[in-house]
């Protein structure tokens, strides 16, 4: 397993097919050299077997020769140098056939016959030796007689040593044969493993061009496609450990800018549904104040009907009582009405609150989405020096394989089969070198992609910030609404009080005419006073309305800017 | 090299004890001229030691047998009775040749092949034995010890200025010849005439008619076998010329022979009259066995050969190698042998450097130690 992982570079790929075909030459010089040594060695055991033979077979048959021809001499001619060139020529006789035993690499045949050797040997020899003792006692013809048996073992002597030199000699043949047939057999050895070391390496060759091209492939459609802004997951599937760090630093740009996409997609909808919602708010307001502003006109004209009445007669004190108690109703319904919108206005205050807080989010957002793509960008780099390995091997390789083709151009005939995978091999390097290049572009275009992306993050940024300068101000807008509402509670509330003051006097109002006179100015200007509060409402519930449309169009901007991602 | 060949031989153990032949006999090899007076002297001693043994239990439980192969002294017939016993299944080592020739031919038999096996000579006395391989071993001197004592004897206590040398011609009579040679030249004397002979030899009277003629000599020194010492001794008294004679080893049973050997000399690494309790009691179980002979060296050599290699097998088991290794250590690392015919103990060529030989004289049919004047 562990082997197997770190097969699956193009490296360990490269110097795999190299080491193979290396390893097959020096196999290949092992088996030639062993089989040199054997042979020389054998050679040279034969050799030594078969010069000691032919010596000692020789120096016996010339022995023999001299034995024979000095025995027959002594018989006619005996002197003492006769005598004793015999007995000599016995004795080396005899050391030659003594040393007989001492051949190496003797059979039993060999060894029946130097034992019959032997003993003709002795025979002969006794033959003689008694045939000279005849003729010493001047015994002529029983000597010859005697010389006569000798020559029949002396011949059959002769031809069993022509025999032993002849069986000897074969036994070269048949060494040579032998040492033809492991020669044959080593030359055999030689070419299968250069065929097969050959074989082996061209296919590691293949296998590793083929690693190289598709992984390198499926990358650079990767890398195309999130130039395309299609950021959506991808499967390398297998590939070289070098590759692999690039596919997946690639893997991991995509799903960093897919979250941050996201997360923007999902922030401008937010912002967009709390403006929408601010909106609507803002419009119910102004709505509200209209109805504020017709109360109080009808209020207005309730107290200066109230104050020309009082002027006209004091006989309409009737007329006064009914009017002063629809004015009280109608400044109860007032009252209800400021309460209305007093709470919605601080409910509308918590949500632009609510709304306020969430942009500030999105801001962290966008600035942790900024820190991530700087990352990003920082990987990117760590991509590059990948590359740069990947070229710094295909260089090497290149070299190698230079080196090779050198070598296998030595070699000569025997080379010609390793240069053409030299050839491959610096083939295979320079493609590598072109891929590794491709992806430096490609690389470069996810990065300035990245560059790109970071800038507008910065804008989104920027954007968002303005944003939330106009939701504090739309709460500054709400609170200013809630205390005109107040206000107006406040006057509606004297105007209640009046009102049943009124009331209350009707029964006096002979004699408070005057005093009704007054407070009916009173009531008067308290009205004018609530009517200006109420158009003071209307103003700000007018920007805010503006403010609000604002907010709706700056959420509506980051949507337009992630819309070119697909996530 | 020692792993593989200790597995096969521990298989072949394992094999040999898993057939059931571990209560089975062990075998041991017994090659001479049985058809001889020599050979049949060589294999008494041999079959006395097995009955010894076996009569004791046997070795480790397991009786001994004898393989018996008559080679004939021929060195052709050597080589292939070495075959057979080389090749019989559970043969663990072999008491053999009796003469040099036959000891040196067989040799390279035992010695080669995948699985050598020791031979024990009784009696092998000539030098090239020496050489001939690790497996190969004798419990008798050298002839070079033999030559030089009967050459020193003859100088001494004969007197003699002038030797007749007979000798056999092969490799034991040629040692014997040389050695007594160079040893009596060496003391001054000289040997007048050198006369080869071998079995089909029809007669020696030319030899020693010559040697009458030219004035004889002072003794006759017989470097050979018995065979041709009888028919030496014979052609003498026929001329009616008398010489002391001697002769080595090779001349032993000469005394019970038709020839009247009396006072006929002879070297021998052994001689039944020898002092020692071991010795008296070996030739009362011999003279009991096999009536009133008594036993020569090559009797009380075999003897010795069978209880040594029965000391050995039972130290280290049945295994060719391992004898073989255990042998090589006897004298030197583990406890040399006391045997019948003295103290064995080999040197690193298998050789006995340091037994001595005795001159024994033929008197009344029989040889005793002869007594220095």
């Amino acid at each position: 397993m562990r082997l197997a992982s770190r097969l699956n570079t193009i490296k360990a790929r490269v110097i795999a097919a190299l080491g193979v075909m290396i390893a097959g030459i020096v196999a290949i010089a092992l088996i030639g050299v062993t089989a040199l040594r054997t042979l020389d060695q054998t050679v040279s055991r034969e050799l030594e077997g078969l010069t000691q033979a032919a010596e000692i077979t020789n120096g016996l048959v010339v022995t023999l020769f001299d034995e024979l021809r000095t025995g027959e001499q002594y018989l006619t001619d005996r002197t003492a140098t006769v005598r004793q060139a015999f007995r000599d020529a016995g004795e080396r006789a005899y050391g030659y056939q003594s040393r007989l035993h001492t051949l190496p690499d003797l059979r039993e045949a060999d060894r029946l016959m130097i034992a019959r050797i032997a003993e003709l040997q002795a025979e002969v020899e006794v033959w003689y030796s008694l045939a000279h003792a005849q003729v010493d006692l001047g015994r002529r013809a029983a000597a010859e007689g005697t010389a006569r048996q000798a020559r029949v073992p002396t011949y059959e002597l002769l031809r069993l040593v022509q025999d032993f030199s002849a069986l000897q000699r074969n036994r070269a043949g048949i060494v040579t044969q032998s040492l033809r047939q492991s020669s044959s057999d080593g030359r055999m050895m030689v070419w299968t493993v250069l065929a097969a070391s050959v074989l082996l390496g061209v296919v590691v060759g293949i296998a590793t061009v083929r690693a190289v091209e598709r992984p390198l492939s499926r990358l650079e459609a990767v890398a195309k496609r999130f130039a395309d802004g299609d950021l959506r997951p991808v499967t390398l599937g297998d590939m070289p450990e070098e590759l692999a760090s690039l596919g997946e630093a690639m893997t991991r740009i995509s799903t960093k800018l897919r979250t941050l996409v996201a997360s923007l997609v999902g922030e401008s909808e937010r912002i967009a549904a709390s403006a929408n919602d601010f909106s609507a708010i803002s419009e119910q307001l102004a709505a509200s104040a209209g109805e504020i502003s017709t109360a109080m006109i009808d209020i207005s004209g309730g107290a200066g009907l109230q104050v020309s009445s009082l002027q006209e007669s004091s006989s309409a004190t009737e007329q006064l009582r009914a009017a002063t108690e629809r004015n009280g109703k109608m400044a109860e319904r007032l009252a209800e009405l400021a309460e209305g919108i007093h709470r919605l206005a601080a409910k509308y205050q918590q949500d632009v609150s609510v709304s306020a807080t969430t942009l500030l989010e999105l801001g962290d957002v966008v600035q942790t989405s900024a820190n991530q793509v700087e990352e990003l960008d920082r990987l990117s780099e760590a991509v590059y020096d990948f590359v740069e390995l990947i070229k710094t091997i295909s260089t090497q390789t290149n070299l190698l394989a230079l080196n090779a083709a050198i070598e296998a151009a030595r070699a000569g005939e025997r080379g010609i089969g390793f240069a053409v995978v030299a050839d491959e091999v610096r083939q295979l390097a320079d493609s590598s070198g072109a891929a590794a290049e491709d992806v430096t572009q490609t690389l470069s275009a996810v990065r300035t992609q990245v560059g790109q992306v970071s800038a507008t993050m910065a804008a989104g940024r920027a954007k968002v910030r303005g944003v939330e300068t106009i939701a504090q101000g739309a709460a500054e807008a709400l609170d200013e609404i809630r205390r005109a509402i107040e206000e107006v509670e406040e006057g509606a509330k004297r105007v209640q009080n009046d009102a049943a003051g009124n009331l209350g006097a009707a029964q006096r109002i002979l004699e408070e005419l005057h005093k009704a006179s007054e407070a009916a100015n009173s009531h008067a200007s308290a009205s004018e006073e609530v009517a200006a509060a109420a158009e003071q409402q209307g103003a700000s519930t007018q920007e805010m309305a503006a403010q609000a449309t604002q907010l709706n169009e700056a959420a509506g901007r980051p949507r337009t800017l992630v819309k070119g991602f697909r996530v | 090299m020692r792993n593989p060949r200790t597995i096969l031989s521990l298989l072949f153990a394992a094999a040999v004890s898993g057939c059931g032949s571990s209560d089975g006999p062990i075998l041991i090899g017994l090659a001479g001229p049985f058809s001889e007076q020599r050979g049949i002297s060589m294999q008494l001693g041999a079959e006395l030691a097995v009955a010894e043994i076996n009569d004791m239990g046997g070795i480790r439980g397991r009786p001994l047998e004898l393989v018996i192969e008559d080679d004939s002294a021929s060195t052709e017939v050597a080589v292939r009775v070495a075959r057979e016993l080389y090749g019989t299944p559970g043969l663990v080592a072999v008491v053999g040749h009796l003469n040099s020739g036959a000891t040196i031919a067989a040799a390279p038999i035992y010695n080669g092949g995948s699985r050598p096996v020791v031979q024990i000579s009784p009696s092998a006395s000539s030098p090239q034995v020496t050489e001939v391989g690790p497996y190969t071993f004798r419990v008798c001197p050298s002839d070079l010890v033999h030559g030089a004592r009967l050459a020193e004897w003859a100088w001494e206590e004969v007197g003699a200025r002038t030797a007749a040398v007979l000798y056999q011609n092969d490799a034991y009579g040629r040692g014997v010849r040389t050695t007594f040679q160079q040893s009596f030249e060496a003391l001054g004397g000289a040997v007048v005439s050198e006369d080869p002979f071998v079995a089909p030899l029809p007669t020696f009277e030319p030899y020693l008619l010559r040697l009458s003629r030219r004035g004889g000599a002072d003794a006759v020194m017989i470097a050979g076998t018995r065979a041709g010492a009888e028919r030496i001794i014979a052609t003498l008294d026929s001329l009616g010329v008398s010489y002391p004679v001697l002769g080595g080893d090779g001349l032993s049973g000469i005394e019970s022979s038709d020839v009247d050997a009396t006072g006929v000399l002879i070297s021998s690494a052994y001689l039944p009259d020898r002092i020692s309790p071991r010795n008296e009691a070996f030739v009362a179980a011999y003279q009991a066995a096999f009536g009133d002979v008594r036993p020569d060296h090559r009797g009380a050599g075999a003897y010795d050969a069978v209880h040594l290699l029965a000391r050995v097998i039972d130290e280290v088991g049945p295994d060719r190698r391992r004898i073989q290794r255990y042998l090589a250590t006897v004298g030197t690392e583990s406890a040399p042998f006391q045997g019948v015919t003295g103290v064995i103990a080999f040197d690193e060529n298998g050789d006995v450097p340091e037994k001595e030989v005795v001159i024994g004289v033929v008197q009344g049919g029989r040889i005793v130690t002869a007594v220095r004047q």
